[in-house]
């Protein structure tokens, strides 16, 4: 191939990766937010009914939570549960947090 | 070099473009009806856990710098994909990419491009113990694994002692955090080994090392310390201490590294306060911080060596003020001032930019409240 050639076959390939990357993304993205409009859609409505453990877990949760994430950053916004849970996980290793606290965080960051 | 005829070109392009279409519907398809929540409401917390989804996270970053006169634009993204996988494994690949405008001889504004791959790590976790393979954070104090990123880092110059130990590592590690017996008390460790790597994106040298650290929830104080030993070259130890502290009275962030190295990087220790505005209406989302810091070069070194190790080579203090302004939890504008003295080479060092965070579920339903 002529140099000519070869740079529009690189700038091509550049050009088709980028789309292919843009597309996939807004592909799963397309999926994901359908799935989530269906999943809203049918949820139910949500027990009011708190119990005192429940009420304990998510104070101590917090609490867990301020001590623990707070020490590096500011206080992240609740993301979707499937969403946090891989959050939480990538942090227990990062930030070395105990299981417990881990548990208690989630379930406070899914509340 | 190899030639491709167009259609044969063509029919590739057109057989990926497939191949991630049908991988997209069949990941929607297969995630119908799937309950996200495989423990929830009444349940006990000990056993609360959620079907977790690949995240692609990350931040994005506009700053620019003076330092000492020089003008400089950086644009960067950091992202981040995490992929879980069952329920105690995880993926974690951390790429970067900045593209650095300075001025030319010529005096016209040119870029340089530059990548790499931060870390790119398996991890298997259990209660007590996560075992961690492939390229990694090398785990020595607070600053490199916890606060580098730049929607993290409150300041957005690195402390001076960064470069003494070695950043990343190649190789496995153990670690985790613990109770140490009482609620009062966590116990936390890593320890790891690292091989030898040339290539000029992944380079990282022949060590073993690790850290321990205590927290205590109650006071909020952490405290803890790190070895480092380099198998390779001139085979230098570093040993370090670090403190964070975080008052329950008030919204205040207190920081410290300390470091020292047998070899030619010398030693140094920063001390950094960050204060959030909260309790003054008009300025809940403003962050004030202060750093301070001193570096010592190691002694006797020859003129060359001095040379070599540039910033590491002379005696220097600095002090740094800052201003963080939260948008939202995920914006953030940064300004600060420095000064830094260094023997002949005393600077002022000014930075202004933006940080953003971003996170995207990777799976149909991981984005459903």
């Amino acid at each position: 191939m002529t140099p000519n050639v070869k740079r529009s076959w690189k700038r091509g390939s550049l050009v088709y990766v980028a789309l292919l990357t843009m597309t996939m993304f807004l592909a799963l993205s397309a999926a994901a937010r359908t799935e989530d409009a269906k999943k809203d859609a049918a949820a139910p409505v949500a027990s009011a009914s708190h119990n005192a453990q429940d009420d304990t877990a998510r104070l101590e949760g917090e609490r867990r939570f301020h001590s623990n994430c707070g020490r590096c950053h500011t206080a992240p916004p609740k993301f979707p549960p499937r969403m946090m849970s891989t959050i939480i996980r990538h942090m227990r290793v990062r930030a070395n947090i105990t299981d417990e606290d881990r548990r208690l965080i989630l379930r406070y960051m899914t509340q | 070099m190899f030639s491709v005829s167009l259609p044969a070109r063509k029919f590739a392009r057109a057989f990926t473009f497939a191949i991630f279409l049908m991988s997209a519907v069949a990941m929607r398809g297969q995630d119908i009806g799937a309950n996200p929540v495989t423990s929830q409401g009444d349940a006990p917390p000990e056993d609360y856990t959620l079907k977790a989804v690949p995240v692609l996270t990350g931040s994005g970053a506009y700053f620019t710098r003076v330092n000492a006169g020089q003008i400089q634009d950086a644009p960067s993204l950091s992202p981040l994909l995490l992929v879980p996988i069952g329920d105690n494994f995880l993926i974690e690949a951390k790429g970067s990419l900045a593209d650095t405008y300075n001025k030319n001889t010529q005096g016209n504004y040119a870029g340089t491009v530059t990548y790499g791959m931060t870390y790119a790590q398996a991890d298997y976790i259990t209660k007590y113990v996560t075992l961690t393979a492939g390229r990694f954070t090398t785990p020595f104090g607070i600053y490199g694994e916890r606060l580098a990123p730049n929607w993290i880092k409150a300041l957005q110059g690195t402390p001076l002692i960064v470069p003494v130990t070695s950043g990343a590592s190649l190789g496995g590690m153990l670690r985790g955090g613990i109770p140490a017996g009482t609620e009062k008390v966590n116990f936390n460790y890593a320890f790891y080994f690292s091989s030898n790597n040339t290539n000029h994106i992944l380079a990282t040298d022949r060590s073993s090392g690790g850290r321990i650290g205590f927290f205590l929830p109650g006071p909020r104080l952490e405290f803890g310390a790190s070895f480092q030993q380099v198998l390779q070259a001139d085979r230098p130890h570093s040993a370090g201490v670090h403190f964070v502290w975080q008052p329950n009275a008030v919204p205040l962030t207190l920081r410290s590294e300390y470091v020292r190295q047998s070899g030619i990087k010398g030693s140094g220790y920063w001390i950094e306060s960050a204060y959030l505005l909260k309790q003054i209406p008009l300025m809940k989302k403003v962050e004030v911080v202060g750093r301070g810091q001193q570096f010592y070069a190691a002694g006797k070194l020859p003129a060359a060596t001095v040379k070599k190790l540039g910033a590491l080579g002379l005696d220097t203090n600095e002090a740094d003020f800052g201003l963080n302004y939260y948008f939202r939890t995920d914006v953030r504008a940064s300004a600060s001032y420095g000064r830094q003295f260094a023997l002949g080479r005393n600077a002022n060092l000014w930075t202004i930019g933006m940080t953003y965070r971003f996170v995207s579920p990777l799976w149909p339903g991981g984005g459903a409240m």
